[in-house]
């Protein structure tokens, strides 16, 4: 073995004999994160179903007992309570009695008849994302006034077409590789970047500020070994453990994943299967790894290079917290914008290409000229990363900083 | 064997003056114009008080440190040009028991045998003898951190000699080890002086001085104060021992 061989073992024995490593690369991935988010969407998704059955307390204003406010009191998933003022329906849904309150105008019957508009005011928080109430309200209201607008052009013996002159078909063509490219390819890539950020963390900290506050850095330049072969040794201890923590995070939602196909398979909507299986495409696999390990390598490099410069580890950590910022930011922008496209600058700019690629390989749209551009970069900053991280080792001052 | 010649180093220091970007630095002279000869096979004690630049001058002969002046050569060859070649020929013992926690006694060696590259059955023989001699065979499958301040100690002087170096610095070895361990640690020293080994340690036991060395380079603020045998260091007071001795060379 070559002696950065040996310091890789050396270094990958040492840092997956301490729990923290094990708990970080392979607990929180497989274990506990897909947990989280399986009890979170369960939550939500419980929240959603109960507001699909919940009766929603509406305080109505009408002084004419109208026909809309009888179609409100029809509706089974409304309960109307019937005010004397437009204050105490303002006050029934400032206090909370009530989701929504409705206010009709005093002369809203009379507008009606003299083919006029009548008015309608809404009164509602608009706190709660999973209330039905306000939707449920409008759809009566929406209902009414069709109604209206039709017995109007019946008078006038007007055909409905005559005020609708056309017609919008909305058809929507995108593919369920597109749909699962703009979704799910955002979210995935994110949580790649995520647990390569998570997974390097530590072990960075470790072997370069932990080293130099435990003093065996002082006894690993005593040897003979080169600056060359240590950062070599520790960088890829430190990739190794972020590309495990990913791939461990990819297993902690593929398993169950898989048990649920083979289990429930029958339940699961067909195109639900489609979207899958353009995800669990070889081309876009290997592509996606061929993208993350320059990546991985370029972030490990990265926080070597701060760790070092730390004169302990508290030090390390605190620089690391807020330098991950830059990967973590341009790793979020293509999630909360799914339809940004890449181009040749945007290629340039780690992570952020990375989201945007993996968008593409599973949507079956990649441009390989922007792909080659992207990973022609990320070996070129990896390259630099390395050589900053190499530069600050030779650095007696920063190596003996402490 | 070595020869040190006008090695100086010197270090950026931080003030007691605030600027923008934390404390304003000042030049500090760690080691001055210190000039010194060593004999193959001698032993040779540095003394000092605490920050009169004993660590930085061994980490420079050792090339671990730049020197700012000067330069050390170690067996002909110049630490300033020549510095891997110098690392190969020397065992460099830290003034910590700075070894890797979790890793146990045996894996802590081969891995420094392998850094060495040192094939398997020449540090194994090699290994089993320090083991024996330092008695070590009961802590070997123990991880490092679960071992007491002398054994951790006695690890480090075997993985300080397991490539078999021709050169040892040893920077306060016997500190923080118990008087049992102190005596083993001082026999060890002995008996790489017995085999021919050029040999320098730091130390502020002067009993050891005056047991192991040949040679004597005391230094105070960086600079020399005195080089020369035992016996020249006691002729400076035949009526004082040692420690007397010391305390008026650093005190003047």
């Amino acid at each position: 073995m070559s002696k950065w061989q040996t310091l890789l073992v050396k270094e990958i024995v040492h840092l997956f004999r301490d729990t923290k490593t094990i708990v970080q690369t392979v607990v929180v991935p497989t274990f506990i994160t897909p947990l989280l988010i399986g009890a979170v969407i369960w939550y939500i998704s419980s929240i959603a179903v109960d507001e699909g059955k919940k009766t929603y307390d509406v305080a109505v204003y009408d002084q004419n007992n109208t026909e809309l406010t009888i179609n409100l009191q029809e509706s089974e998933r409304l309960n109307v309570l019937l005010m004397d003022s437009i204050d105490q329906v303002i006050d029934d849904v400032t206090n909370d009695n009530s989701e929504i309150g409705i206010s009709l105008g005093s002369d809203f019957t009379s507008q009606l008849k003299n083919n006029l508009s009548g008015e309608i005011t809404i009164y509602s928080k608009n706190l709660d994302n999973f209330s039905q109430a306000q939707g449920i309200v409008s759809d009566i209201i929406d209902e009414y006034d069709d109604q209206i607008r039709n017995e109007r052009l019946n008078n006038l013996n007007v055909d409905e077409n005559f005020i609708n002159p056309i017609t919008v078909l909305d058809e929507d063509l995108t593919s369920n590789e597109e749909f699962a490219g703009s979704i799910i390819g955002g979210i995935l890539a994110f949580l790649f970047i995520v647990y390569i950020m998570s997974g390097s963390m530590y072990p960075a900290i470790d072997l370069g500020a932990g080293e130099k506050e435990r003093g065996t850095m002082e006894t690993l330049i005593s040897t003979n070994i080169s600056s060359v072969d240590i950062i070599i040794g520790k960088m890829f201890s430190v990739t190794s453990s972020a590309v495990l923590t990913a791939i461990f995070s990819l297993l902690g939602f593929a398993v169950p994943l898989i048990v649920i196909f083979l289990f429930y398979g029958d339940s699961i909507p067909e195109n639900a299967f489609e979207i899958i299986s353009a995800i669990v495409n070889p081309v876009a696999i290997v592509a996606m790894f061929g993208l993350l390990i320059p990546l991985s390598i370029f972030m490990g490099a990265f926080m070597l290079a701060i760790s070092i410069y730390s004169k302990n580890p508290k030090e390390a950590s605190l620089l690391l917290g807020n330098a991950v910022i830059i990967f973590f930011i341009p790793a979020y922008v293509p999630l909360i914008n799914p339809g940004i496209e890449l181009d040749l600058v945007g290629s340039l700019i780690p992570c952020y290409s990375f989201a945007l690629h993996t968008n593409a390989l599973i949507a079956g749209n990649t441009d390989w000229f922007l792909y080659g551009a992207t990973l022609i970069s990320n070996i070129l900053y990896c390259s630099i990363a390395i050589y900053v991280t190499y530069i600050m080792f030779d650095d007696e001052k920063i190596i003996f900083r402490n | 064997m070595i020869e040190v010649k006008n090695l100086s180093k010197q270090f950026k220091v931080p003030t007691e003056r605030k600027g923008i970007f934390g404390p304003k630095k000042k030049n500090f002279l760690a080691v001055d114009s210190l000039e010194f000869n060593l004999e193959k096979g001698k032993v040779l004690s540095i003394l000092g008080p605490n920050g009169c630049g004993k660590t930085t001058t061994l980490r420079m002969i050792a090339g671990m440190l730049e020197p700012s002046k000067g330069t050390a050569i170690v067996d002909g060859l110049d630490v300033r040009k020549c510095k891997h070649d110098v690392k190969s020929k020397i065992g460099y013992m830290t003034n910590n028991t700075s070894l890797y926690d979790r890793l146990n006694v045996i894996e802590t060696i081969k891995f420094f045998a392998d850094l060495n590259q040192i094939p398997e059955d020449i540090y194994k023989p090699r290994a089993e003898q320090l083991f024996d001699q330092l008695d070590m065979k009961n802590y070997l499958l123990k991880r490092i951190a679960d071992l007491s301040t002398g054994m951790k100690q006695k690890t480090s002087i075997v993985r300080t000699l397991i490539h078999d170096p021709e050169v040892v610095i040893l920077d306060e070895p016997t500190t923080g080890v118990d008087v049992t361990g102190q005596s083993v640690i001082i026999d060890l020293i002995k008996s790489i002086k017995d085999s021919g080994k050029t040999l320098i340690f730091s130390t502020h036991q002067l009993g050891e001085v005056r047991d192991i060395a040949d040679q004597i380079v005391c230094m105070k603020s960086g600079k020399k104060v005195f080089d020369g045998t035992t016996q020249d260091f006691q002729a400076l007071n035949s009526n004082k021992n040692f420690n007397e001795i010391f305390m008026e060379l650093v005190n003047e």
